[in-house]
């Protein structure tokens, strides 16, 4: 392997091994975001209620599977790079692709409609 | 000569029309833009919250004018999220095929926004 861990130049497949605390900035972002799907997702299925009723907590739950769901990718991640850190020669590959992200779309967007519902029902 | 072939590191990855074009970025590029995403994500949550407690808690504010700032919030939520789908997308697709980034097109929405629901709530305090 051509080139120092610090010194690769811009632009080039350089991978968190070169930069370890750029994934750990991700996998805390992801759990940011996974806690606040679960405080979102929890406060809608109790403010949801008289107006679904046992729907509410449906709504609830698929929030906070997502959320469970991010925390444990997160943290798979992390343990990834990590590893990568560790052994640069083997690199898992730890940016994913985009299912995660959508998948994270999708379900605050089920949330801001649930919020739409919510207010427009008073 | 030909390039030598190398398996493909994106091939399963979705969605296919941003994978399928131009070459792996520095990772710490797609880190970064997945942060953003990330962000996103949790100004929309943000929103959300603001314009369903607007609502939910019912404080002393002309209630027309506290409806009107809650429905701008909740919306703003909602569109934010798909938006923040869109905008990672197309970051990652630039930088996949080496174009300047796209511009930040949600970003005059969610000003004027949270700045409308500002003075609604003003107006709505005032008139109280």
């Amino acid at each position: 392997m051509s080139g120092s861990e610090a010194g690769l130049p811009p632009g080039r497949p350089a991978g968190p091994a070169a930069d370890p605390l750029a994934a750990e900035r991700t996998a805390l972002a992801w759990r940011r975001t996974a806690l606040a799907l679960l405080g979102g997702s929890l406060a809608a299925g109790r403010l949801l209620q008289p107006t679904l009723g046992g729907a509410a907590w449906g709504v609830a739950g698929v929030g906070v599977v997502l959320a469970v769901l991010v925390l444990a990718v997160a943290h798979r991640r992390r343990v990834l790079a990590r590893a990568d850190a560790r052994d640069p020669a083997h690199p898992h590959g730890v940016v994913g692709g985009g299912r995660l992200v959508t998948v994270t779309a999708a379900g605050t967007a089920l949330l801001g409609l649930c919020g739409v519902l919510l207010v427009a029902r008073g | 000569m030909p390039s030598p072939v190398v398996p493909d590191p994106t091939a399963g990855r979705r969605p296919r029309w941003v994978y399928s074009v131009g070459a792996e970025p520095d990772a710490r590029f797609s880190l970064a833009n997945e942060r953003t995403f990330l962000a996103w994500v949790r100004t929309a949550l943000a929103l959300l919250a603001a314009g369903v407690a607007l609502e939910a808690l019912a404080l002393p504010i002309h209630p027309g004018l506290r409806l009107a700032a809650a429905v701008v919030l909740v919306v703003l939520g909602a569109v934010a999220a798909p938006a923040a789908w869109i905008g990672w997308a197309r970051a990652e697709r630039a930088m996949r095929r080496g174009d300047a980034l796209p511009a930040p097109t949600s970003f005059a929405v969610l000003v004027v926004g949270v700045a409308l629901a500002g003075v609604l709530v003003l107006l709505g305090v005032l008139l109280a």
